[in-house]
């Protein structure tokens, strides 16, 4: 049911490598890897679009200043590393709900022939993966 | 300078990630469903390696460790609502922008949550401050500290243990 489902790397291995580049930054940047920050840090720089003053005096933005920093750029890199790695086993494609979540929950109620409008209009929402499944009815 | 080697960090550590397959939603869900333990495979294969060199590097004094605050309350109660919503959404903070790379554009949605999650903490910081920040707070605590025994005493265990559990799991075929 997935076109083209590419090799993946063994977990160990890719997980021991990741280990490696995590001590790697550490030792020779200083910088543990982490993540959470730069959400924290991306909502401050919006809301200082709209109100500076306001994100100037509040106590988490003092702690937490919104600026782009060394794991905001982490954080970028890990789509663009992902893009070229799932460009290059040919696996990358834009897919809006995912295939678990289809089949378990969307296809458990899709199959069933209910009320039209109700369905036409769930199905023009849910369907923008593409997938057309033959048992809709349209009424 | 500093802000293109997190980017190069970033793209070595998103390639891995994507390579191991850890950034799909399928995945993340399997394994908190604890049928596909590959998430849990590759994370605790991370924690070993660099647990085991950074301490190596540590004893050298060539690195400095980034202990965080061990506050309960706001460990306990961020963890119950961090588990709520990757069970949710099916990807946490670092993967969802690494499922975006690889066009999987669900997770756009729960980046655009975590926006607005962080953006409210930020809100309550103050508030939180003065109550669920100061529940249990034990300050920068390590294990072998509270164990009172040299940090290698806790290293080579925890190197064991994952060990067993991860033929564990392939003889399990999770």
């Amino acid at each position: 049911m997935s076109m083209k489902e590419d090799q993946s790397w063994s977990p160990y291995l890719a997980g021991a490598l990741s280990g490696l580049v995590s001590i790697g930054s550490i030792w020779f940047i200083g910088k543990y890897l982490g993540a959470s920050t730069t959400f924290v840090r991306t909502t401050g720089m919006l809301e200082k679009l709209f109100s500076p003053e306001r994100v100037a005096n509040m106590p988490y933005f003092l702690k937490e200043v919104p600026l782009i920093d060394w794991q905001w750029m982490f954080v970028i890199g890990i789509a663009i590393g992902a893009f070229f790695a799932t460009v290059s086993s040919g696996s990358f494609r834009l897919q809006a709900v995912p295939t678990m979540w289809q089949e378990r929950i969307w296809n458990s109620h899709c199959t069933k022939s209910d009320g039209g409008l109700y369905w036409r209009y769930y199905s023009d929402v849910w369907c923008t993966s593409g997938r057309w499944l033959p048992e809709r009815s349209w009424s | 300078m500093e802000l293109w080697y997190g980017l190069i960090t970033g793209i070595l550590f998103g390639f891995l990630l994507q390579k191991g397959h850890v950034l799909r939603y399928d995945k993340q869900i399997a394994a908190l469903r604890l049928q596909d333990m590959t998430i849990v495979k590759f994370m605790l294969s991370h924690i070993v390696v660099a647990m085991v060199g950074v301490y190596l590097l540590y004893d050298m004094g060539l690195v400095k460790l980034s202990l965080k605050p061990t506050i309960l309350g706001g460990v306990i109660i961020g963890g119950v609502l961090f588990g709520l919503g990757w069970g949710l959404l099916g990807y946490c903070p670092g993967t969802s922008l690494g499922a975006l790379g690889e066009g999987r554009w669900d997770s756009a949605w729960g980046i655009l949550g975590m926006l607005v999650g962080a953006g409210l903490y930020a809100e309550a910081y103050p508030y939180l401050q003065t109550t669920v920040l100061t529940w249990g707070n034990y300050g920068k605590i390590t294990i072998p500290q509270l164990l009172g025994v040299n940090h290698w005493l806790v290293i080579v265990p925890f190197l064991l243990i994952t060990v067993l559990l991860f033929r564990w799991l392939e003889k399990k075929g999770l």
